[in-house]
């Protein structure tokens, strides 16, 4: 018997569907609105927009660069491979510039050299002409007849006093990285190889959904070919981190994906033993569909790690066919609509508690986990609504005759669960279970780390210390931020912080760093200078013994004198500038910002030191902070997850009173404890991601108890409805567990062990009264 | 960048050269390549713009073809300077001291020894080579090809007969250097002091 709402609810729910596909149409209009982006999922820990902007430009190059070094034991051999490599790079079109050259602007520099003699003068230098100018005299005649001391770019006649020499010297040095004068090429020797440095800018960024890819072929293609001519190649770029992210994230996807379609449709097919019953998929696909078009409709993409968490969703979405399939067993004989009209209650509640539970995710801190919220609660609902609308339509001829294995199975595990309570009474089960969680929680240890997030493959990090190690850079996500009312007081905040870092430096705590007062003095020190060159010509008698005319010296000073107080906006204009334009941030709302870069692995808690009482200096370190959200995300976590438990029971009150809603909310809690003393006993560490999941366990596995509490058909037909429905669930999200990103992992794993202990503790959620049992009649 | 280096590598490349001509480079390098130790004199004019009178500097070298080079500047000011596979020192008070790696001229110098050491593939590609004359008085041109070469310097020109007989760097801002070695002689072995200085 079908009523006419059946006969017209598959058909809204069809036009629901079509309206859905063709909204899912028009978002992948311009392709796959993925992203990979990690730090698009990680909570933003601070609002100043200084700050951000400062970051911004920090990861930009990590993003964006890839840094190869192309070695080979014969210099040229490395060097030519290096304009091969760096030619055919350019002719790919997916870089924006490859560089494996310097082709130095010589004019420019020189100009700027001359320029900025005053303002550039190192502060080594600038104490030498001050203090000890006879000194400094005495080294410019050396300099004038000694070969070796190294070219210097500006003709003697336009610096006799050899200012722009020292500024040339005093520039930092990038590493360990020389200049090929012949080529112009950047050489690094290690290893017994000349490594040539090749640098290539990609014209999008590493969130590009097809760039990554592409530039990880183009690389492996490059690395063939070098090998042919046993040239190594060595790159490093958070492009190959995303490519292969997405590699992964795509491999895992099939797995999980497949692996649960696969596990599923078996298990349908073998309990149910119809082609037909394969329908019940359909749910599943809707599902997905309702989900990825709700998440590019609120966040206008979707992250492939949503995908990843979200292709969990099959073994949930499946659960709402199961919950009238398998009436099967009692409702003899099976009609989809009675069937249906028999659970429909249960499976409304069912949709309302496991949404509560997705959408807590929502309110913690990370974007991630509000995404995968939304996919899962638009997905379930998808999935609700063709298992309720659509579904019983399509299986309408169908008498359904399952196998009686399950049954019996079912059977005998209560028979069994029956004999061990005679045996053991359930407060005694209960002390023990107590003990179990008592003793895995003592032994539970937390951790938490951004890099969980990450699998980073080994060969990529090995490479990436490889250049780190030949090179000398290492550039690091922190760095200084300093703020200033004007310019001069920033470079002499700066300064302050330079000397402290240089401190650092020669202790061997910190590798290197770049900060704009090694580019540019304040205006008071350019000041001191002229004033210090005013007194020069008391100590120049050993240059005009060598023959330098005096009235060159005299002109030179005058020039000199004349010579403008230089900003930093100025030396940044010149070649000199390039390696610091990134660390100007200019004007702000209060004054003026830069950054000063760090180089190399830096101990965090040393560094923040370092900013003590220098008034506008802060550091900046992201990761850092990150990993501090995440520990603090925890203690929100569980609070999110009683606020959830509290609601759920609310909706409860209404079918089942207060104290069974009590009780069936206690019953995930309860295995929510034990997946967490599991975890304890197990040695792996509780990570945000493990209480996540544990958060999501309560939410489906509330679900179980009400369908051991309704016991439609008996304590065996429940007890073999939630078997089945814990099996798919735990189909998709026990895969998860295989994944090689730790985070994922992990979050697969507490699920997979929260979704046994509901199971086994799901047949204590008693026995509901059907009073209002409705007597099916015979359709 | 140092092209005074950079020219005395050329020397050294020669010796190892093995292009063809009528009294061509391989002669030519086979014939700089038959002393083991040279001992001359120099004398390094630097030919300024802007000064009627060239800055004029003397003194004494050593090249070694196994060791490196002694360059000793007596006047106006005394000096010594060593280029051995170690790097550039100067002497002071406390013996030898070798420049630190970032100088500007170490590059050069790995690439001076490494051509004295048989890589000549560098300055071949960096220049383009002609020599004129014959064994007892030829002339060399070096011509920079890289771009970074030329904006640095327009020509090196070397003369010689039996050994080197001058060195003329053009700088492309109109300077130039002119190197004359004088009494050179490849009849002496290194005198203990001077093996010394390339030991120590």
């Amino acid at each position: 018997m079908t009523l006419p709402s059946e006969r017209r609810l598959p058909w809204l729910f069809l036009i629901l569907l079509l309206a859905v596909v063709v909204l899912g149409a028009w978002q992948w209009r311009d392709g796959a609105p993925l992203s990979a982006n990690l730090m698009e999922l990680v909570p933003g820990t601070h609002p100043d927009a200084v700050e951000q902007r400062a970051e911004q430009r920090m990861q930009d190059p990590l993003n964006r660069e890839m840094l190869v070094l192309v070695g080979h034991t014969d210099r040229q051999q490395a060097v030519a491979m290096a304009q091969t490599l760096g030619e055919q790079w350019q002719a790919s079109g997916l870089f924006e510039k490859v560089q494996w050259n310097l082709q130095a602007d010589l004019p420019a520099l020189r100009t700027q050299l001359l320029q900025g003699r005053l303002a550039m003068l190192s502060a080594d230098d600038r104490q030498l002409l001050i203090e000890h100018p006879d000194a400094f005299i005495q080294q410019r005649v050396q300099a004038l007849f000694d070969p070796f001391t190294g070219f210097s770019l500006v003709p003697s006649q336009d610096d006799w006093l050899g200012l722009t020499g020292r500024i040339q010297n005093s520039q930092p040095q990038h590493g360990a990285v020389q200049l090929d004068i012949g080529s112009g090429a950047l050489i690094a020797d290690a290893d017994g190889k000349s490594w040539v440095l090749l640098r290539a800018r990609t014209t999008g960024n590493a969130f590009d959904m097809s760039l990554p890819l592409q530039v990880a072929t183009l690389l492996q293609h490059s690395r063939e070919q070098a090998a042919k001519s046993d040239v190594q190649l060595l790159a490093a770029s958070g492009l190959l981190y995303a490519a292969n992210g997405q590699q992964q994230a795509t491999r895992e996807m099939t797995w999980v994906g497949g692996g649960a379609t696969v596990g599923i449709l078996l298990l349908l097919l073998l309990a149910f033993r119809r082609w037909r019953v394969l329908l019940a998929f359909i749910p599943v696909l809707v599902g997905m569909l309702f989900g990825a078009v709700a998440c590019v409709a609120l966040f206008g993409h979707m992250h492939v790690m949503t995908l990843v968490l979200g292709s969990s969703l099959i073994g949930v979405a499946v659960d709402y066919p199961l919950h009238y399939l398998s009436k099967s067993w009692s409702l003899k004989p099976w009609r989809s609509w009675p069937a249906l009209r028999l659970t429909v209650s249960g499976l409304t509640l069912s949709l309302i508690t496991s949404a509560i539970g997705y959408l807590a995710l929502a309110w913690t801190p990370f974007p991630a986990l509000t995404q995968i919220a939304v996919f899962s609660a638009a997905g379930l609902l998808g999935a609700y609504l063709s298992a309720v609308c659509l579904l019983p339509a399509l299986l309408s001829g169908v008498e359904l005759r399952p196998a009686q294995w399950p049954l019996r199975l079912a059977e005998r595990m209560v028979n069994l669960r029956e004999t061990l309570l005679e045996h053991v009474r359930t407060p005694i089960l209960f002390a023990l279970l107590i003990a179990f969680c008592a003793g895995g929680l003592v032994q539970l240890q937390s951790k938490n780390d951004i890099r969980q997030w990450v699998g980073a493959p080994q060969h990529l990090t090995d490479e990436a210390q490889a250049i780190a190690r030949i090179t000398g850079y290492q550039p690091t996500s922190q760095f200084f931020l300093v703020r200033a009312e004007n310019q001069e007081q920033l470079l002499e905040r700066q300064a302050a912080l330079s000397e402290r870092l240089e401190q650092l430096v020669n202790l061997d705590k910190l590798q290197g760093f770049l900060a704009l007062n090694q580019l540019v003095s304040p205006p008071s020190q350019q000041q001191q200078v002229r004033e210090a060159l005013n007194k020069l010509p008391q100590f120049w008698q050993p240059l005009l013994e060598v023959g330098v005319p005096l009235a060159a010296l005299q002109t030179e000073l005058t020039q000199l004198q004349s010579l403008p107080a230089e900003d930093i906006d100025a030396a940044l204009v010149g070649p000199l500038g390039e390696p610091y334009r990134t660390l100007w941030l200019g004007p702000t709302q209060g004054g003026v910002a830069a950054m000063v870069s760090l180089q190399g692995l830096n101990n965090p808690a040393l560094l923040r030191v370092q900013a003590l009482d220098l008034p506008g200096v802060e550091l900046v370190d992201r990761l850092g902070d990150l990993n501090r959200v995440f520990a603090e995300t925890q203690i929100s976590a569980a609070e999110l997850k009683l606020a959830s438990c509290v609601l759920i029971v609310l909706v409860l009150i209404l079918p089942f009173g207060l104290g069974g809603a009590l009780r069936i909310v206690s019953l995930p809690l309860l295995a929510a404890l034990c997946s967490l003393a599991s975890l304890g006993w197990l040695g792996q560490p509780l990570t945000l991601f493990s209480l996540f999941g544990l958060l999501l366990v309560t939410a489906i596995s509330v679900d179980y108890a009400i369908l051991m509490r309704e016991q439609v058909g008996g304590a065996a037909v429940s007890l073999l409805g939630t078997l089945l429905a814990a099996l798919t669930t735990w189909l998709s999200f026990g895969l998860l567990a295989v994944s090689s990103t730790p985070a994922v992992s992990n979050f697969g794993l507490s699920v997979s062990l929260g979704l046994a202990f509901s199971f086994m503790l799901a047949p204590w959620a008693g026995r509901h009264a059907h009073a209002a049992t409705v007597a099916e009649p015979a359709a | 960048m140092n092209v005074f280096v950079k020219s005395l590598g050329v020397l050294a490349l020669l010796t190892l050269s093995s292009l063809a001509n009528a009294f061509d480079l391989q002669q030519l390098s086979d014939q700089l390549a038959k002393p083991d130790v040279i001992h001359g004199q120099f004398i390094q004019e630097k030919h300024l713009r802007a000064l009627p009178q060239p800055l004029i500097s003397k003194g004494s070298f050593v090249l070694a073809k196994n060791h490196g080079l002694l360059w000793l500047l007596k006047t106006p000011l005394q000096q010594d300077y060593r280029i051995s596979a170690k790097g550039i020192a100067r002497r002071d008070v406390n013996g030898w001291q070798l420049l630190p790696g970032k100088s500007a001229g170490a590059e050069q110098n790995r690439l001076f020894l490494a051509v004295l050491q048989g890589d000549s593939s560098g300055l071949q590609r960096d220049f383009e080579l002609a020599l004129s004359g014959d064994a007892q008085q030829w002339h060399l041109t070096l011509t920079p090809r890289s771009v970074l070469l030329k904006q640095v310097f327009n020509q090196i020109n070397i003369t010689g007969g039996t050994l080197v007989n001058t060195i003329e760097l053009l700088e492309t801002q109109g300077d130039s250097t002119v190197l004359r070695m004088q009494d050179s002689t490849a009849d002496q072995p290194l005198s203990d002091a001077e093996q010394h200085d390339f030991a120590e």
